[in-house]
């Protein structure tokens, strides 16, 4: 303990501890454990294709159901590097329907934070708010979208508007949800010792509520991407002329299982990358929820 | 994050009128104090604490013992405004209690440190929340000096989910001193500390409180930290908390210049005490009373 002013008389352990943190080196075994499971995977991944591909061959299987895992990834590596000729219903190219559909994800994925996040927020702080909206919010939540969206195509015609209030209704739910139930459970000894030190009611929400329920909204948003992703698919299949989710029906319809294939195999990766960048994004904003450090 | 962000009306309610001159000025009366909570999901009302009634001097050092759930928390919690009281009266400096102020700091039982902050940033806190007259230069020396003083130099950018137990009760300890308030609201400070530092920190609170004259409400489980720091021992009664008996402790300060519990009238004391505290934990450990 050092003092304030070192008098005499106290049992004054000097312990400078700027001393008890030093610069380490990784050890083999940390080095493991931070990338080992990358390598894994990798070797992982490899050998599951490596099996497909001696499976496609052996004919076990009609190569329209289930094509030989080389095939598909040369379809996805000419899809992504050439684009449509003008007028064409269906080429080998996904790059133009891929970028079709990740910006409508973006567009309804944006409109779902700004609708859901504050909703959320206010569902948590007001009861009235609270009250009112719930049955609401839980109703839509747990009615599965694809049945509306017959409905919306009745409304919106095959138009992008159609698509894009799909995914935003996919999306929204987990967000409001989310931001709801951080809100909710904000510890309350926090919010007590902020109002022992003085916090205003303004205070208490944006310095105390506020970046408590940061990581939750960030869940909320992790679960509307892959509902939102879902939210595409379905709205493209059911109508339009662009989009992963028509190039799918497109490809079974013209027997084109290589290029089917790639578009699922591509669905996979941007899910995973978008889930995972919220995910980083989650342990770099609430460091103290990293749970799986220890 | 500094001075400047705050705005006049982040003034708590209760804003302190100039102290009152050292002596025997009474600064927290209570006066027929009961508290309790309402268990909706029962429909009943829970009562914490009955009928207490204590005047604390200015610069008195009040220690409570009692069972775990005979009130004690409820108490400095009505104290500082946290909860409201069913019937009777607090008054803080001749005024009634509405609420937090900046007179009264507390040390919390369970830290109640927020965990997006660093250490220099949770124990920055008051500063940021209340409008003290304090300089921007002023506060960062001030934090400096008590992250000093708790001895977590080194570790002013660590976030409180990389501290120890002890360390995050030490953060919160700095946090209620750093703003120096009138009134020291201390919830078990030292309870997740291990006995070396712990000595330790009494002597230094020992040492701190005589020379900034706070008035300190203690609450603790250890009867030689009771008597090693007050000068008045409140042994409070399991459920619904009253107050059992006020125990005086008039042995000679400051107490860590000498081997205190060797005295005579320690010794007396601390069994006096303890049978007290024994009593009522028993009751406690059978559920009586309920
Ligand atoms: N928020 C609350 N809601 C309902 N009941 C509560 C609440 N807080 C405390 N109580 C009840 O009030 C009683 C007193 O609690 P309190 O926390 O003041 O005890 P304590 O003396 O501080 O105990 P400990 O020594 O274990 O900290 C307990 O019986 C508890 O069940
Ligand atoms: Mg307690």
């Amino acid at each position: 303990m050092s003092t304030i002013e070192d008098s005499e008389g106290v049992a004054t352990v000097d312990a400078t501890d700027s001393n008890r943190i030093e610069d380490t080196e990784f050890t083999a075994g940390e080095a493991w454990t931070l990338y080992g499971s990358w390598a894994v995977t990798v070797i992982n991944l490899t050998i599951f294709f490596c099996i497909w591909e001696l499976f496609a061959w052996s004919g076990a299987i009609n190569p329209l159901f289930l094509p030989a895992a080389s095939s598909m990834f040369s379809a996805l590596w000419e899809g992504m590097t050439t684009t449509a000729p003008p007028g064409a219903v269906i080429s080998g190219s996904i790059r133009d329907h891929l970028l079709y559909s990740l910006t409508n994800l973006s567009i309804g994925l944006g409109i779902a934070c700004v609708i859901g996040i504050p909703a959320g927020l206010l569902m948590g702080g007001n009861k009235y708010v609270e009250t009112v909206l719930s049955p609401y919010v839980w109703a839509l939540a747990s009615l599965p979208r694809i049945a509306l969206v017959p409905l919306f195509i009745l409304f919106l015609g095959f138009t992008v508007k159609m698509q894009i209030t799909i995914i935003v209704l996919s999306a929204v739910f987990p967000i409001i949800i989310n931001a709801w139930a951080g809100v909710k459970t904000t510890e309350k000894s926090l919010l007590a010792a902020a109002k022992v030190f003085g916090a205003s009611r303004r205070e208490l929400y944006f310095k105390v509520v506020l970046p408590y329920t940061l990581p939750f909204i960030i869940a909320g948003i992790q679960q509307g991407i892959g509902r939102g992703l879902i939210g595409v698919v379905i709205a493209e299949i059911f109508g339009g002329s662009k989009g992963l989710g028509y190039l799918i029906t497109r490809s079974a319809d013209t027997f084109n299982s290589p290029l089917m294939y790639a578009v699922l195999f591509l669905l996979v990766v941007v899910s995973l990358s978008l889930i995972n960048i919220t995910r980083w994004l989650e342990a770099y904003v609430a460091p103290w929820r990293r749970i799986d450090m220890l | 994050m500094t001075l400047m962000e705050t705005t006049p009306q982040n003034v708590a309610p209760d804003q302190s009128p100039a102290p009152a001159p050292a002596g025997t000025a009474p600064v927290i009366v209570t006066e027929g104090l009961t508290v309790g909570y309402k268990l909706h999901r029962e429909r009943k009302r829970l009562t914490a604490l009955r009928d207490i009634s204590l005047s604390v001097n200015r610069g008195e050092f009040v220690v409570l013992v009692g069972p775990s759930g005979c009130g004690k928390t409820t108490y400095i919690n009505a104290i500082s405004g946290l909860v409201d009281p069913w019937e009777g009266t607090i008054e803080v400096n001749g005024r009634q209690v509405t609420g937090p102020g900046p007179d009264r700091a507390m040390v919390f039982q369970d830290y109640a440190l927020m965990p997006w902050r660093t250490v220099e940033s949770n124990i920055r806190m008051p500063f940021e929340f209340q409008n003290l007259q304090v300089s921007k230069d002023e506060i960062d020396e001030r934090v400096r000096r008590y992250i000093e003083l708790v001895d977590l130099t080194g570790f002013e950018k660590s976030y409180p989910y990389e501290l120890s137990g002890g360390m995050k009760q030490r953060v919160g300890i700095a946090r209620a001193l750093v703003s120096e308030p009138d009134i020291l609201l201390a919830d078990e400070p030292f309870a997740a500390i291990d006995a070396m530092t712990r000595e330790a920190m009494q002597s230094e609170l020992e040492r701190f409180v005589a020379k900034t004259h706070q008035t300190v409400i203690f609450i603790t489980h250890s009867i030689d930290e009771a008597i090693t720091l007050a000068d008045r021992v409140v042994v409070i009664s399991f459920r619904p908390g009253q107050i059992k008996e006020i125990v005086d402790v008039n042995l000679p300060r400051p107490r860590f210049d000498y081997d205190v519990k060797m005295l005579p009238e320690y010794v007396e004391l601390r069994d006096h005490i303890w049978r007290l505290v024994k009593d009522e934990a028993l009751q406690s450990a059978r559920g009586e009373k309920r």
